[in-house]
């Protein structure tokens, strides 16, 4: 009996202790710059996803440069460097976040988690400051997200090549269109944000961007966790071909713009994915840094600094297959890097702001139209 | 006195580490969900992502644990009945596919099932059968090392004695009234733990049936946004729901097991092995193919290790090169070297057994001591230390951040041991179900005689109980390490904020780099064989040392 007693006052014991630990933060205030107050520890915690750009090299140079240690918290992708940073808020964890792109930087900056970084910024293009161009996050790498094909199918004969989204709906393209979601990866979060813009500017008024979504659940696309899943396993036109698992059932698959061109690079000027150029269905990616609220801000703005600097800067390409923000640098001559990459005629237009204040609902919505098929 | 307070702190140590992390984790999702336990539930029938997970995970489960059955029972028998040569290696062999990380497993399948092997990958209605065979790859070690002691030691006499009576005349006679009822218990057992593990499967799943869901993998795909205020509340829901259907499922089958294993201690009439077993030639058409089952995936691994693709516009060729050993170490770009990783890997699983050691043996001697006068509350302390296998790590991963957040997360971030923690959490449970059977078969008897004898309480330690039971803390240990080094998930949730890498987690980290070289797949393999080889070390070894019957789970 006594044991008993034991037992469970040591459980009721352990209930309590952590029932008093789930209390609210609600810190909502911000201060500006000159009223920061933190400290200089010689150190930088950078919070990231796998940003291949950040080398050993790399991070070493800055270190013998600076005098700054540095030490990284690596996470699976951009989504879950926002969920750490909420999760985080106020606690000093790390000092820079690297990789949130722009469907997720406005809600993080909504939620107060960044100080303005006093970092000094030259030639950043005007293209790289569209989404944003604010004292909260600066720019380092971008992209476009386009629809691929595999040509050696998609040619025009035993494949039509899409003209619009719609006719990915058509029954050809049942089961061959691999998207990931936009509930757990970004690159599936900034195509559905860019088909809300597609759908809205189209001539059809009678149908918006969700009953696309319905249609395409109906005709079986093909529905990933996430961006590796979409293109290794399924898709053809890809590396994938080579990686374990590879299914290739799908012609169609939702990566860069440039992606061919990363294809050409590695495979010695050969590759058989094309980027699809349709307008407004192509959605500008830029990937951010910014100083974290509450840490040695001095650091962190180095860093960016050091990130954005010419040398570093233009390795993009190379090092983590995305574009400078650079002005006046393109991506490599060498292997039809740039030969295979397009740059889209038209990307959707939705500003930051809206993707923050609208994220959830659409993601709701995506969902109930995925559902309703 | 002494011995219970060791009991007591071992209990209040283990529910820290365990039961107050899956506290926590509940009080948040609930704070930021609210409490609506049918809302929940039903979330997971409204949400494109989780359509259909809940049937899905109920198929493959049962399916998967009647096919182990069906492959484990055969080849439970051969090895328990028969003498086979190298006995140990044959055996250690056939279960060691229980300790692979399950990665290194879904890699060696999808070798098998893809262009270079059967080709059949690009078939979709073959991904189920692939992943029942696969979970019954992993789990047929449990149908063996419950069911083979039981066959392996039983006095032949019982045999020949059944033969006599009227019953037991025919072959199915024998196995209706003599061999069903014998082993029922044991495969029972066996069958739940099989259930629970493959309910609970998650690498095999994510990369072999695209597109379908277990609860846990359903869970570890939307767990990193869980418990933060006003932020993705559906996904709250949706971890409420699959932890409490699979917690509740769970549960009872680890009650169901339990059950089993206390009535399981009736003793039966021994004999040793060499009277035991006979040889039998006919056998090999199942050790055979029972060996080739087990070693295919991890040859496949190795074969692979050593293939390097080359690709340009005149198409792609395939040669043998050790350059994906050679990247899997040499450390560059932002990969650290394999070296780093297998230092990480061995103190990790150094350091995991020097606590879970002590901790699951002092859990199992408590177990034991209550279980004369209270069976009912030692039931309860032993489902208790089974927990981690049913909660999911989605779960135990959220709980240990909010801990780690609330004690000091910049120190437990930063802090080299912080896996250990998960490791702790995931191999105690083994611990204890090795040490519970080895502690109930040593007879009092030896205590009370000794005692008689005027021997004090530390030698009795140290000249009776120790050498009694060094077979069995041998066994645990070596089965600490082997599960600490593979160990995947639980470490990769706990610790996804720190940036300490073992063996497993470079896998992982080396297979998602995204437009891969031509180096990442073969340096994949390349850590995956370190990885079996070290494990099938151990494996061996720790044969060596297994009690006749230890009547113990591995």
């Amino acid at each position: 009996m006594k044991k008993t007693a034991l037992f469970l006052g040591i459980i009721i014991l352990n209930l309590s202790i952590s029932g008093c630990l789930s209390e609210e933060i609600d810190d909502n205030t911000v201060e500006s710059p000159e009223q920061y107050e933190w400290v200089d520890d010689g150190e930088l915690v950078i919070v990231t996803y796998d940003v291949y750009g950040l080398t050993d090299e790399m991070i070493s140079q800055f270190e013998n440069e600076s005098g700054y240690e540095v030490s990284m918290l690596k996470l699976d992708d951009a989504g879950s460097v926002l969920d750490h940073l909420l999760q985080h808020k106020g606690l000093q964890i790390a000092d820079l976040a690297i990789g949130l792109d722009n469907t997720y930087l406005q809600t993080a900056i909504d939620n107060n988690v960044f100080w303005e970084h006093t970092a000094v910024l030259n030639n950043i293009s005007e293209s790289a400051l569209m989404p944003y161009d604010g004292p909260f996050a600066a720019p380092f790498d971008q992209g476009y997200m386009c629809l691929n094909y595999d040509t050696s199918v998609v040619d025009g004969e035993n494949y039509t090549i899409p003209e619009s989204l719609w006719d990915l709906t058509n029954e050809e393209w049942k089961g061959k269109v691999a998207i990931p979601s936009p509930e757990t990866s970004s690159p599936g979060r900034a195509f559905m944000t860019a088909t809300t813009d597609y759908f809205s500017h189209d001539d059809d008024n009678q149908t918006d961007w969700t009953d696309w979504w319905t249609a395409m659940s109906a005709n079986e696309v093909i529905i990933t966790t996430g961006w590796s899943e979409a293109y290794e396993t399924h898709y053809t036109g890809g590396y994938g071909e080579w990686t374990d698992g590879y299914v290739g059932d799908a012609h169609v698959v939702v990566s860069y713009c440039h992606s061919p061109g990363v294809e050409s690079w590695y495979n010695e000027n050969w590759t058989k994915s094309a980027a699809l150029d349709l307008p407004r269905a192509a959605f500008h990616q830029v990937e951010y840094a910014s100083a974290i609220e509450g840490g040695n801000l001095g650091a962190a703005s180095a860093f960016i600094e050091y990130l954005l600097s010419p040398e570093v800067n233009s390795k993009m390409p190379i090092e983590n297959s995305m574009y400078s923000v650079l002005e006046g640098v393109d991506l490599p001559e060498e292997n039809g890097y740039r030969y295979h990459s397009i740059i889209p005629q038209q990307t959707a237009m939705v500003n930051s702001t809206t993707i923050a204040n609208s994220m959830e609902t659409w993601l709701e919505q995506w969902n109930t139209a995925m559902v309703d098929a | 006195m002494k011995r219970r307070v060791a009991s007591i702190s071992a209990l209040a140590g283990y529910c820290i580490l365990v039961v107050a992390p899956l506290y926590l984790a509940l009080d948040r999702l609930v704070w930021v969900a609210g409490f609506d336990p049918y809302s929940w539930i039903n979330s997971l029938n409204e949400n494109y992502i989780t359509q259909g997970v809940i049937g899905f995970t109920f198929l493959q489960a049962t399916l998967s644990t009647l096919f182990t059955l069906i492959i484990g029972i055969p080849i439970a028998w051969q090895l328990g009945r028969h003498k086979w040569p190298l006995q140990s290696f044959v055996k250690s062999i056939l279960t060691m596919p229980f300790v692979m990380p399950s990665i290194v497993a879904a890699m060696g399948f999808l070798h098998i099932i893809g262009p270079a092997g059967l080709n059949i990958r690009v078939d979709e209605s073959t991904w189920f059968t692939t992943l029942i065979i696969a979970h019954a790859w992993f789990n047929m070690a449990l149908v063996i090392r419950f069911c083979e002691p039981v066959l392996s030691t039983l006095d032949p006499n019982l045999e020949q004695q059944m033969r006599l009576l009227p019953a037991g005349r025919t072959k199915f006679g024998r196995f209706r009234n003599l061999w069903a009822p014998l082993l029922m218990p044991s495969i029972a057992a066996a069958a739940c733990m099989t259930f629970i593990f493959s309910f609970t499967s998650f690498a095999l799943v994510k990369w072999i049936t695209l597109g379908d869901n277990t609860l846990e993998s359903v869970m570890a795909s939307v767990g990193s946004s869980a418990g933060i205020k006003d932020y993705m509340i559906s996904r709250n829901e949706i971890i409420l729901g699959a932890s409490l259907i699979q917690f509740t499922i769970l549960l009872a089958a680890l009650w169901i097991m339990s059950w089993l294993q206390q009535r399981r201690q009736s003793l039966l009439p021994q004999a040793s092995e060499a009277t035991v077993k006979s040889s039998n030639k006919k056998g090999w058409l199942i050790i055979g193919p029972g060996l080739l089952f087990a070693l295919s995936p991890l040859i496949a691994v190795l074969w692979a290790s050593f293939r390097v693709r080359h690709t340009d516009s005149t198409g792609t060729t395939y040669a043998w090169e050790t350059s994906g050993w050679e990247f899997a170490f040499a450390g560059t770009n932002s990969l650290p070297s394999g070296w780093d990783a297998l230092a990480n890997s061995l103190g990790y699983a150094g350091l995991t057994l020097i606590i879970a050691l002590p901790l699951g043996w002092v859990l199992a001697q408590t177990i034991l001591d209550v279980e004369k006068q209270r069976p009912r509350l030692a039931r309860l302390l032993d489902i208790l230390t089974m927990l981690p296998f049913a909660a999911s790590s989605v779960m135990i991963g959220l709980g240990v951040m909010l801990g780690m957040i609330r004690i000091d997360a910049e120190f437990f971030y930063s802090f080299w041991a912080t896996p250990v923690f998960a490791h702790i959490m995931i191999t105690t449970p083994f611990v204890v179900r090795i040490m519970l059977p080895a502690l109930r078969s040593i007879s009092p008897e030896y205590d009370e005689c000794a005692r008689t004898l005027g021997m004090v309480a530390w030698r009795r330690f140290f000249f009776i109980k120790l050498p009694l039971l060094w077979g069995s803390i041998l066994i645990a240990g070596i089965f600490t390490l082997a599960m600490s080094l593979g160990e995947f998930g639980a470490s990769w949730v706990v610790t996804r904020n720190s940036d300490w890498t073992t063996l497993p987690i470079m896998i992982d980290s080396l297979r998602s780099i995204p437009y891969n070289t031509t180096y990442t797949a073969p340096a994949a393999c390349a850590i995956s064989s370190v990885l079996m080889i070290i494990t099938l070390f151990l494996f061996t070894w720790a044969e060596k040392f297994r009690p006749a019957r230890d009547g113990g789970m591995f």
